[in-house]
C-alpha cells in the first residue's frame, strides 16, 4: 500500500473526506505548498511512517485509505508545534485530530492500531467512574490487546510513588459527568457535535 | 624632456595597508622625466583633485600618473580633473595599484616593490601618449525596428512618440506577434486581443512610424548613428494602396483547406488570407506555394472578385534601402518543438513522448488557441482528435527547459505562470473537469505571481504534482501518463483525455543569420546577448543596436513591454544629441604599410574595419588598404594584435608605448 502505484482520478481522488477534513479541523489542506517546517519540527516524526507533510500531501491527493491505514496520526502527541511554527498557516494538529475523528468513525483501517482500543477503555473509565481507574486500564488493555505483561515491570515503581492506585475511586459528582456524557450524545444526533 | 605629475592615493587604508605608499611616492620622483610626485590618502576626493590640479599649475606638468585603483573606477574622475586642470585629458593614465597590488599581495615589502613598478610603467607610457580629440559622428534620427510583436510594438510607438521616424519590420502579413495568439494573459487574466488590438492600430495609424509587413531585413551596413537597411518587401499579390480589405476575395477563394499556422494548425484558412481577424494591415496575402494560380495557371477567382483590382499576380519583392541611426532588435521566440529533430540539430525530440505523433498532446500556444475566444473552437476547449470536451487535462512543465539531455539547460521562465493560467481557464470552462499538472519546480517571482499560481492550486482545484512524466501514449482513446510524487514517494499514473506540455521557449529560427547581418553577438542557443548582464541589459556590444523581449532571453509581456520602453529610451537618448561624441581611443590603420590581408576585418567585433580605395589624380585604383571606422571601432586592439604587418595601432596603447612598458620593467 505504502510504495503502490497511485493512479489518480476523479474517482480515486476522494475529495469529499478532505472537505469533511477541511470543515472538521477549520483549516485549509490546499494551502500548504510542502515546505516542510511541520515534519522538521516533530518531536514524533521518527516514529512515524508518513512524516506530518506527507499525511498533508496524501490529502490533498484525495488519498484517505493511505492516510488513515497509517499509525502516523495515532503517535501525534497534539504538542501543536507544527500549528504555531507553520508559514502558511495550516493548522496541521487540529487536521490531526480530525484525522483521529475520522478515523475513529470509519472503524476500519486504523484498526490495527491499539490506540483505539486504548481510547474506548479511557472513556469508558471516565464513564464509570468520573475519572481515571489506571489499575483497570491497564489491565483490560494488557488483556484485550493480548499483550499480558506489557508494561508490567512499570508497576511496582507507580504503585510506590502514589501514581496507580490499587483500587478505585469514584467521582463524588459522578451525576454531573454522566449528564456530560449525556449532553454530547444530544448533540451528536442533532449533529452540532461532531 | 617630459615633466610629469605622479600622485599616489592611500584610498584610505585600502592601498596603504598593504603598500607603503610614501615610499612609492619618493621613489617615482626619482624616475627620470617625473617633475612631482605625492602622496594623499584620498585623491578622488575634492581636496585631492585640487592638489592635482594645483601641482600642474605650479610644476607645469605635461603628463599625469595617478596611483590609485583600476581605470574602470575612476579614470573619467582623474581625466576630468587634468582637463580642468588644462590639461588634454588622455595625457592622464591610472596606475591601477589597488586591484592589481594591494588587494591581492599581503607581503609589505614585495608589493611596496610592485607597486613602484607599475607606476614606473605607466610613467614610460603616458611619456609617449599623445593629445587625443575626441571622434564625433553625425546622428540620422530614424529609428528601425525588427520584429512587430509586443516589443517592437510598445519600443515602435514610444520612439514614435518622441516625434522620431520608426520604420516598423515584421515577418508575417500582419504584426502582432505571439501576444496577438493569446487568449487571457496572466497574472490578471485580461483578454490578450483586448489590450493589444488597440496597440496595433496606434501603431497603424501613426504619422511616424512606417509599417513594412510581410517584409524581412537583406542587408544593414554602416554603424551607430549611420546604418543602411536594405528591407525586403516580400511579394504581397494584393496592392496595399488599392486593397480595402472587404474580405471577398478570401470568401470566394476555393482553397480552402490551408492550415492556419496562427491557429496552430487547429483552423483552416484560404489561399489569400489575412492570419486573423484583428490583423493590422487588414490587406490579405497569397500564399503562393497553396494558391491555385500559381500551381497551375488556373483559377484567379480573387482577381475576378476584387472590386478596386487590389489583386496582382505579377508583383515582386521588392528591396527598399532606408537610412536609419538606431536599431531596436525584437524578433521574439518560437516554442520547442517535441517532434523528431533532424542528425546534426543539437535539440533533441522526445520520443518518450510520442515524438509529437500523439493527436492530443499539444503545446501551450495551441492551448491558447483552444481557450481564445475568437480561435477555431470559439473558445470550447475540444480536443484536437474527436472534438469531445477532456474531462482529465494533464500540464506538463519544463519540457524542454532545464532539459541537459535534449540541449536546452536553461529556465523558460513564463511556462510556470502560463500553466497556471492554463489550469484556471480549463476550470472555467470545463466546471466538471480536473486539471493536473505535473512540475519540477514552481517558480513564480514578480508582482501578484506567486498570489495568481497559489489561487490556481487553493480555489480553482488544480492538482499540482511535484515530478517530470517520464512516458506518454496512447491507449484507446486516452492518454497514459507515467509520472512520480516525489513528496509521497510513490508512482503516479493518469489517464488523461488530453495532454499540454509547456515547451521551452527558444529563439526564432533564423536568429543566428539575423545576427550575422547586423554584426551582433549571441550565446549558444542563438538568444541575442547584452552588453552587460546587469549594468547594459538593452544595448548589444555593437553601438546603436538595442535589444527588446523574448530575442535575448524568455521574458513574459510585463517584462518584455519594459525593456521595450527601455530600449526606446536608450534610442532617444542616442536622438537626443545632433552629433555622436566618442572617445578618441580606436585604431589607425598604417595605409603605407597595409598589405590589404584584411585580417583585421575578420576579426573586428565591431564591424569597424573597411576596404578603402586608393586612387590617383585621374581614378584609377592604386590600391586597396583597410580603414577603420572611428565611428564604429570600440578601441579592443584585436586588429592591433592580428596585423601581420604591424600596421594597425590603437591610440593610447601604441606598441611603442607598449614596449617601452616592457622595457622599463
Amino acid at each position: 500500500m505504502k510504495n503502490s502505484k497511485m493512479h489518480l482520478s476523479t474517482e480515486t481522488m476522494n475529495l469529499g473526506f478532505v472537505r469533511k477534513v477541511e470543515a472538521l479541523s477549520g483549516s485549509s489542506v490546499r494551502r500548504c505548498f510542502q515546505c516542510g517546517k511541520c515534519s522538521a519540527g516533530c518531536p514524533m516524526r521518527t516514529f512515524m511512517e508518513h512524516p506530518p507533510n506527507r499525511i498533508v500531501r496524501l490529502l490533498q491527493l484525495g488519498q484517505w485509505e493511505r492516510v488513515l491505514a497509517g499509525r502516523s496520526i495515532w503517535y501525534c502527541a497534539s504538542c501543536e508545534t507544527c500549528s504555531t511554527r507553520c508559514p502558511n498557516k495550516v493548522d496541521l494538529a487540529a487536521i490531526m485530530d480530525a484525522l483521529r475523528k475520522l478515523s475513529w468513525d470509519a472503524n476500519g483501517p486504523s484498526k490495527e492500531s491499539y490506540v483505539q482500543l486504548a481510547n474506548r477503555l479511557f472513556i469508558e473509565n471516565i464513564k464509570t467512574y468520573g475519572r481515571q481507574y489506571e489499575m483497570r486500564l491497564a489491565a483490560v488493555f494488557n488483556i484485550k490487546s493480548g499483550q499480558f505483561m506489557k508494561d508490567f515491570l512499570l508497576g511496582p515503581k507507580l504503585l510506590t510513588k502514589g501514581k496507580l492506585k490499587v483500587f478505585h475511586q469514584k467521582n463524588r459528582n459522578i451525576g454531573e459527568i454522566e449528564q456530560i456524557f449525556s449532553r454530547i450524545e444530544e448533540m451528536r444526533k442533532k449533529g452540532e457535535a461532531p | 624632456m617630459s615633466r610629469i605629475g605622479v600622485f599616489v592615493c592611500h584610498c584610505g587604508e585600502n592601498i596603504s595597508r598593504t603598500v607603503d605608499v610614501e615610499r612609492v611616492a619618493e621613489a617615482a620622483g626619482h624616475i627620470s622625466g617625473v617633475a612631482y610626485a605625492t602622496d594623499y590618502k584620498y585623491m578622488c576626493s575634492d581636496p585631492g583633485q585640487g592638489l592635482l590640479k594645483k601641482a600642474v599649475a605650479e610644476h607645469k606638468l605635461d603628463g599625469l600618473v595617478v596611483a590609485a585603483c583600476s581605470p574602470r573606477m575612476h579614470e573619467k574622475t582623474f581625466r576630468n580633473a587634468a582637463k580642468a586642470a588644462g590639461l588634454n585629458p588622455f595625457l592622464c593614465e591610472m596606475a591601477n595599484i589597488r586591484e592589481h597590488c594591494s588587494w591581492v599581495h599581503e607581503d609589505r615589502e614585495e608589493a611596496t616593490a610592485k607597486a613602484i613598478d607599475i607606476v614606473r610603467l605607466m610613467v614610460e607610457r603616458v611619456k609617449k601618449d599623445k593629445a587625443l580629440q575626441p571622434i564625433t559622428v553625425p546622428i540620422t534620427k530614424r529609428a528601425l525596428v525588427i520584429g512587430g510583436g509586443i516589443a517592437g510594438i510598445q519600443a515602435a510607438l514610444d520612439i514614435a512618440d518622441c516625434g522620431h521616424q520608426v520604420l516598423l519590420v515584421e515577418r508575417e502579413p500582419s504584426i502582432g506577434g505571439h501576444m496577438a495568439q493569446l487568449s487571457e494573459t496572466f497574472p490578471t487574466l485580461d483578454c490578450s486581443q483586448c489590450i493589444m488590438t488597440p496597440k496595433m492600430v496606434d501603431v497603424a495609424n501613426h504619422p511616424n512610424i512606417k509599417l513594412y509587413t510581410w517584409s524581412e531585413i537583406e542587408n544593414v551596413d554602416g554603424y551607430i548613428g549611420n546604418f543602411q537597411v536594405t528591407i525586403r518587401k516580400k511579394a504581397r499579390s494584393v496592392d496595399m494602396d488599392k486593397c480595402t480589405g472587404c474580405g471577398v476575395c478570401m470568401a470566394k477563394c476555393p482553397q480552402k483547406k490551408i492550415k492556419s499556422k496562427f491557429d496552430c494548425g487547429l483552423g483552416t484558412r484560404p489561399a489569400i488570407y489575412v492570419p486573423f481577424p484583428q490583423a493590422v494591415p487588414n490587406a490579405p496575402v497569397i500564399d503562393r506555394e497553396n494558391c491555385t494560380y500559381f500551381k497551375s495557371g488556373k483559377c484567379g477567382v480573387c482577381a475576378k472578385v476584387c472590386g478596386p483590382g487590389a489583386v496582382d499576380y505579377d508583383q515582386q519583392d521588392e528591396l527598399i534601402t532606408e537610412p536609419v541611426g538606431a536599431i531596436v532588435v525584437a524578433t521574439g521566440f518560437e516554442l520547442y518543438s517535441i517532434a523528431e529533430k533532424p542528425k546534426g540539430s543539437s535539440i533533441k525530440g522526445y520520443g518518450e513522448f510520442g515524438h509529437g505523433t500523439i493527436p492530443d498532446v499539444i503545446d501551450g500556444m495551441t492551448f491558447e488557441r483552444l481557450a481564445s475566444a475568437s480561435g477555431p473552437t470559439g473558445g470550447k476547449i475540444l480536443r484536437p482528435s474527436d472534438g469531445r470536451e477532456p474531462k482529465q487535462v494533464v500540464f506538463v512543465q519544463c519540457v524542454g527547459s532545464r532539459a541537459r539531455e535534449k540541449g536546452i539547460s536553461y529556465c523558460s521562465k513564463v511556462c510556470c505562470m502560463y500553466t497556471a493560467k492554463h489550469t484556471m481557464l480549463y476550470k472555467h470552462k470545463v466546471h466538471d473537469g480536473q486539471a493536473y499538472v505535473f512540475f519540477m519546480d514552481a517558480r513564480t517571482p514578480g508582482k501578484s505571481y506567486d498570489e495568481f499560481w497559489r489561487r490556481a492550486v487553493e480555489e480553482e482545484e488544480a492538482v499540482y504534482i511535484r515530478g517530470m512524466v517520464s512516458r506518454l501514449y496512447q491507449k484507446g482513446d486516452k492518454i497514459v501518463v507515467m509520472g512520480s510524487d516525489v513528496l509521497v514517494g510513490v508512482q503516479v499514473e493518469i489517464e488523461a483525455d488530453l495532454v499540454v506540455l509547456a515547451t521551452a521557449v527558444q529563439p526564432r529560427q533564423g536568429a543566428d543569420s539575423l545576427a550575422q547581418k547586423l554584426g551582433i553577438s549571441y550565446d549558444t542557443y542563438n538568444f541575442y546577448s547584452e552588453a552587460h548582464a546587469k549594468l547594459k541589459p538593452v544595448e548589444c556590444a555593437t553601438a546603436g543596436i538595442y535589444l527588446a523581449g523574448a530575442c535575448q532571453g524568455p521574458k513574459d509581456i510585463p517584462d518584455t513591454v519594459s525593456q521595450a520602453s527601455a530600449a526606446a529610451a536608450k534610442v532617444m537618448t542616442l536622438f537626443a544629441k545632433d552629433q555622436l561624441e566618442r572617445e578618441p581611443i580606436v585604431a589607425r590603420v598604417n595605409e603605407r604599410n597595409c598589405v590589404a590581408c584584411f585580417y583585421c576585418k575578420k576579426v573586428c567585433p565591431y564591424g569597424a574595419v573597411e576596404e578603402k580605395e586608393i586612387r590617383d589624380r585621374q581614378g584609377n585604383l592604386v590600391r586597396v588598404v583597410a580603414y577603420v571606422n572611428p565611428g564604429v571601432c570600440g578601441g579592443c586592439g584585436t586588429c592591433q594584435a592580428t596585423c601581420p604587418s604591424k600596421s594597425v595601432e590603437l591610440d593610447g596603447y601604441t606598441d611603442e608605448q607598449v614596449m617601452a612598458m616592457i622595457e622599463a620593467l
